[in-house]
């Protein structure tokens, strides 16, 4: 696999422009201003204002960066718990590798969606929003590594039959020195999966929120900015309200364009 | 005889997945720091009647092994458990809805199916056409279903069906391209196609029967596809179905109705799952 630059780019500019904008000075993506409910772009507000007077494109910038750090943050957890437990099965001996493997079935027998609502609904009432985005972040990376150790199981396994792994196990080394000379080999598997997990749990998480059942107000989210579109009476009154959600789709375009299939 | 076997063996792995599902998600659930406590906690009408609620809860949940053998007698009785907001059995509550969703998911699959394929057999016949086809499904992929939904309620056009159809149809276009063109430049089929046989019997004949195994395995994710698209979009098209009953009752906290939605989302994946995976050994005896 190769990796697209352009995108990459792209995308470290628009983090760049967002932490611009949350790092401005009386930047905040909490502050109300009760004069300018629902306002126009202007030069104060250059996205406009939700139905709170809160700076629309501030609180965007603040989603983006939440997301983006939220989202790489759990696909590192997934794909270093993948790696290890993935690995440790190809190399461990055949029952611990089955029940491996039958708990990986077990995580993938579930649709991911329901057992995150599940877990999400179950955190105490008074959860803060930034333990919720925490939580959430927490909960996608928890759930996201079976499919990538699965992967990451197979690819162990073609490494164990590979000629040179056979003359080191001939060698007399030990397992663990076996595994340490692996990883290395498995890398080439793991960075497709994090790049796969970073655009899925950005719409997992915009999923979430919109349903309710995301980062909590009044933290920025994507998943929260997607319900405003849910008033109408919004939609009539500003085009700005579609702004969010352009950037969301932005956003996953240049995710989802940096890997290339060999 | 050794069809027979092999499906008793997927039946039993499928039959211990799921309890082993059910397990976990109960586990899980319990474990949960906010299992004991309930929104109406909050209104002082029913305060004190919610905590003693709970409480009682709590006595009855304290040991876990306890709680599995409930939650097996609930299921084993057709109950499902019994759900906390409207105190009646969870089976109640599922059973009328089963139909609605079994319905969307049904009209759903079939018309994304309907897509992809016609899309992926222009994209794997006519090399220029790919382009044109892959640009609109990678941008329907990177539209999270919640939006394009309300997008789809917006405009005033389109239903649930569609939205979920062209979500599949996008995931499945990448495959269903892949795997026909792959099998379009096989160098039989490039005699068939020297030779000027139709189409439709080289579809029919050599290339179906070639990919059924693949096929079905597809069929299965694109289920496990619907499924997760599902509650976005009976909550926002307020379709009374399985996910929305799913959502409120995450809304409400009712856990025994969202563990049981669970439970019976997991059987219909592992089941599709079964199936996919007898079609493929069957294809290779």
């Amino acid at each position: 696999m190769r990796i697209r630059l352009a995108p990459v780019w792209l995308l470290v500019a628009l983090a760049l422009g967002a932490s611009v904008m949350v790092a401005l000075p009386g930047a905040s993506y909490a502050h109300q201003d009760r004069e300018h409910l629902l306002a126009e772009a202007s030069l104060q507000h250059p996205a406009g204002t939700d139905a709170m007077g809160r700076d629309r494109l501030v609180r965007v910038s603040a989603a983006l960066l939440l997301s983006l750090v939220g989202a790489m943050a759990a696909s590192v957890l997934t794909t270093a718990a993948a790696a290890v437990i993935g690995g440790a099965a190809a190399f461990a001996p055949r029952g611990v590798a089955w029940l491996v493997m039958v708990v990986c079935d077990v995580f993938l027998a579930l649709p991911w969606l329901f057992l995150l609502m599940m877990v999400r609904s179950a955190l105490p009432l008074q959860a803060s929003p930034a333990h919720s985005a925490v939580v959430t972040f927490l909960v996608l990376a928890a759930l996201g590594w079976p499919a990538c150790a699965r992967a990451v199981y197979r690819g162990g396994l073609e490494l164990k039959c590979a000629g040179w792994m056979l003359q080191a196990r001939a060698s007399g080394l030990r397992r663990i020195q076996l595994v340490r000379q692996a990883l290395p080999n498995l890398l080439p598997l793991l960075l497709p999966q994090f790049l796969v997990c970073v655009p899925a749990f950005v719409i997992a998480e915009a999923n979430l929120g919109a349903l309710g059942l995301g980062i909590g107000e009044p933290l920025p989210s994507w998943g929260g900015m997607l319900l405003e579109l849910d008033n109408s009476a919004l939609l009539f009154r500003t085009q700005w309200v579609y702004f969010p959600v352009a950037l969301l789709i932005l956003v996953l375009l240049l995710l989802e364009a940096i890997p290339v299939e060999a | 005889m050794k069809l027979t076997f092999s499906l008793l063996r997927s039946l039993a792995r499928a039959l211990a997945l799921v309890m082993l599902v059910m397990i976990g998600s109960t586990l899980l659930v319990r474990l949960a720091p906010g299992y004991l406590s309930d929104a109406r906690e909050m209104d002082a009408r029913y305060g004190n009647t919610v905590r003693a609620e709970l409480a009682e809860e709590g006595a009855r949940s304290r040991s876990v092994p306890q709680m599995f053998a409930q939650e097996i007698k609930g299921w084993l009785h057709g109950d499902a458990g019994v759900s906390r907001q409207f105190g009646v059995p969870a089976a109640e509550l599922i059973e009328p809805r089963l139909a609605v969703t079994g319905g969307l998911l049904l009209r759903s699959l079939l018309l994304g199916w309907g897509f992809a394929l016609t899309a992926a057999l222009v994209a794997a016949t006519r090399r220029r056409a790919r382009l044109l086809w892959q640009a609109p499904a990678t941008l329907l992929l990177a539209i999270p279903t919640a939006a394009m939904a309300t997008l789809c309620l917006l405009a005033g056009s389109g239903g649930p069906v569609l939205v979920m159809a062209l979500l599949i149809a996008a995931r499945d276009f990448k495959f269903l391209s892949r795997m026909l063109r792959r099998a379009w430049l096989e160098p039989h089929l490039l005699q068939a196609r020297a030779q000027g046989i139709r189409m439709r019997r080289m579809l029919t004949m050599y290339i179906a029967p070639a990919l059924g195994a693949q096929l079905a395995a597809l069929a299965g994710l694109s289920l496990v596809t619907a499924l997760s698209a599902l509650v976005p979009v009976e909550v926002l098209f307020d379709v009374p179905g399985l996910g929305s009953l799913a959502w409120n009752a995450a809304m409400n906290r009712d856990l025994p109705v969202l563990l049981a939605v669970t439970l019976l989302m997991a059987l219909a994946v592992t089941s599709s799952g079964m199936l996919g995976g007898q079609t493929t050994q069957g294809e290779r005896a």
